[in-house]
């Protein structure tokens, strides 16, 4: 069974003369330990995309499945829980606590939520990320490489079962992205999590194991970029 | 709390800021239940003292105690466990040295209003009297010979008695013989008998009879009607209460700023699956600490002030009076900080992404 299903996923913004179909009707899989990149052009609907197969906003019409669950079926509430059970998102703008330094950022995880990583667990996550002497830093005092692993760290944290990244190298140089991207493959197969990254860096998606092409709201499967080379 | 205490911490200048406010409020607050109730006791000590029910007092002298002409025979304790009588002169007492402004009250000696005396004797002989012990502290003393605006007459002070203000005036004590010769000289005639009230002990005021012309008065009421008592209560209470609304609004204005500042990482959190509820209850949690904190030190000031003022300012805290007061307070920033809970509720997790 597949971790995440959209099916017949429509989203419409706006009615009448303002109408926008930020997503054409989709159908979209994830299985567990496959690594999916989405690319398209800024404001062809990637986020929109993103933001229905996390629960974040519903659709106009069709049903997101994670793990089974309708969300629809949903209250809010129960859909925040669900998030934080099954998704680990990783956001453009770095998703850390201002006031939080790394340590405490894992911490505030174990005081909303049961079933996270043990202590060795999240040790041997830090030292595969290479955060673990950053521990007692704040966001601040982080570079953009170091607060993206930390990101990454922080979706991992909580066990989820689908790891959804929005342009998860976005400022980052192309060494780090490459590192970034390699790191995301890898705890992809290793804890076998179905993780969908959202980017318009087509120099990443070559290790991907499908890749989606979202043009003006129509999600479309593209043959591998390199078989085409 | 983990949120809220950690925020604090890695922002010390900005709840410094909003903890400063709430000190200065709550200093404010704290100095001037204190300055109202110092007040107060100024006014009403002395019937306090008493420890009465009521008061009966002619119907037309319109709750004035001075105004209040009758005969000590015009009631026989008709409905009541206890009762005496009270006659009062005010006058400008002098030792020579000292002026000051006072009440002369007859008492009988064997009467509950008699007050115990904290130092030196009872008054026995004509002329003697028992004062109160602000006198002692503004220069008076036991065997003072004092001197009286309206009379020839002369008292001496054989004695001291604690807690004993009349509408912000001290009170000399002695018997019905005494206060007669100051107010008709030597030649009274017995049968005069005029006395200003009855001061009366019963379990139920309803059921006293007197004659039409009197009025039975509860003694809080009498109390209210002190001149001045309550226009001074009310406006230093007003002073009390708007403060309370000002602390209210300038933690929610700070809170809410706060919050605004904060909506793209509560989107985050949000995102993540942390419920609103974590997060509004981390934002009361923190308004809760600094508002303990705040009235806290408030309290403090106050009380240190207190020690440091002259006696002429009748600071008089009272901690249980300070206590409620303090409980509203933080009482009422936590209201404030409800706007922000609001503002958290409403956060759309999609901020969380970028467009």
């Amino acid at each position: 069974m597949s971790i995440l299903e959209l099916k017949k996923v429509q989203k419409i913004f706006g009615s009448g003369r303002t109408k926008v179909e930020a997503m054409k009707k989709t159908d979209f899989e994830a299985e567990k330990g496959e690594l999916i990149a989405v690319i398209g052009p800024s404001g062809s609907g990637k986020s929109t995309f993103l933001s229905l197969a996390g629960g974040l906003q519903t659709p106009t019409s069709g049903e997101v499945m994670i793990n089974g669950t309708a969300l629809a079926d949903l209250a809010e509430k129960k859909r925040a829980k669900l998030r934080l059970k099954e998704i680990g998102f990783v956001l453009q703008a770095s998703n850390l606590v201002p006031y939080l330094n790394v340590g405490q950022q894992m911490q505030l995880l174990n005081k909303v939520k049961k079933g996270n990583m043990r202590k060795e667990e999240a040790e041997t996550l830090y030292q595969t990320l290479g955060i673990e002497h950053l521990l007692h830093h704040f966001p601040k005092d982080l570079s953009g490489g170091e607060k993206q692993r930390v990101a990454i760290a922080k979706a991992l944290y909580t066990n989820p079962s689908i790891i959804l990244a929005d342009e998860p190298t976005a400022s980052l140089d192309s060494d780090r992205a490459f590192e970034v991207m390699n790191m995301l493959k890898e705890i992809t197969k290793e804890k076998q999590k179905a993780t969908i990254v959202v980017t318009h860096d087509t120099r990443l998606i070559d290790d991907c194991d499908k890749v989606y092409k979202m043009i003006d709201g129509k999600l479309e499967l593209q043959e591998k970029i390199h078989h085409m080379i | 709390m983990f949120l809220a205490w950690n925020e604090i911490k890695n922002n010390k200048l900005r709840f410094l800021l909003v903890t400063g406010v709430l000190v200065l409020i709550s200093y404010l607050v704290f100095f001037l239940s204190g300055l109202a109730n110092g007040l107060e006791q100024l006014n009403r000590e002395a019937v306090d003292k008493w420890e009465a029910d009521g008061i009966i007092l002619t119907e037309e002298a319109d709750l004035r105690l001075q105004q209040s002409i009758l005969s000590a025979d015009d009631f026989d304790g008709n409905g009541v466990d206890e009762y005496t009588e009270l006659t009062q002169l005010s006058a400008i007492a002098s030792n020579g040295t000292e002026k000051e402004n006072v009440y002369i009250f007859a008492v009988k000696e064997d009467s509950f209003i008699m007050p115990a005396v904290t130092e030196g004797n009872v008054f026995m002989d004509a002329g003697e009297v028992i004062a109160d012990d602000t006198l002692k502290e503004n220069g008076f003393a036991i065997g003072d010979e004092l001197s009286l605006s309206s009379t020839d007459e002369t008292l001496e002070i054989v004695g001291f008695t604690d807690k004993a203000r009349f509408n912000a005036a001290p009170v000399l004590f002695t018997d019905r013989n005494t206060l007669e010769t100051l107010q008709y000289g030597e030649t009274v005639e017995e049968a005069d008998d005029a006395v200003n009230a009855f001061v009366i002990r019963t379990d139920n005021l309803g059921r006293v009879e007197t004659d039409e012309a009197l009025q039975v008065v509860d003694t809080e009421i009498f109390i209210k009607n002190l001149p001045g008592y309550t226009e001074q209560n009310l406006t230093l209470t007003w002073m009390i209460y708007f403060l309370f609304i000002i602390s209210a609004v300038v933690l929610a204005i700070f809170l809410y700023v706060l919050t605004i500042q904060k909506i793209s990482i509560f989107g985050v959190m949000k995102a993540q699956g942390i419920s609103s509820g974590y997060l509004a209850r981390s934002v009361i949690g923190q308004t809760f600490l600094l508002s303990l904190a705040g009235v806290w030190i408030g309290v403090v000031l106050a009380v240190v002030t207190g020690l440091f003022l002259p006696a002429a300012v009748p600071v008089a805290f009272n901690y249980i009076e300070m206590l409620i007061y303090g409980i509203v307070l933080i009482a009422v920033s936590v209201i404030g900080a409800f706007i922000s809970v609001q503002t958290i509720v409403r956060i759309d997790p999609l901020k969380a992404i970028g467009g």
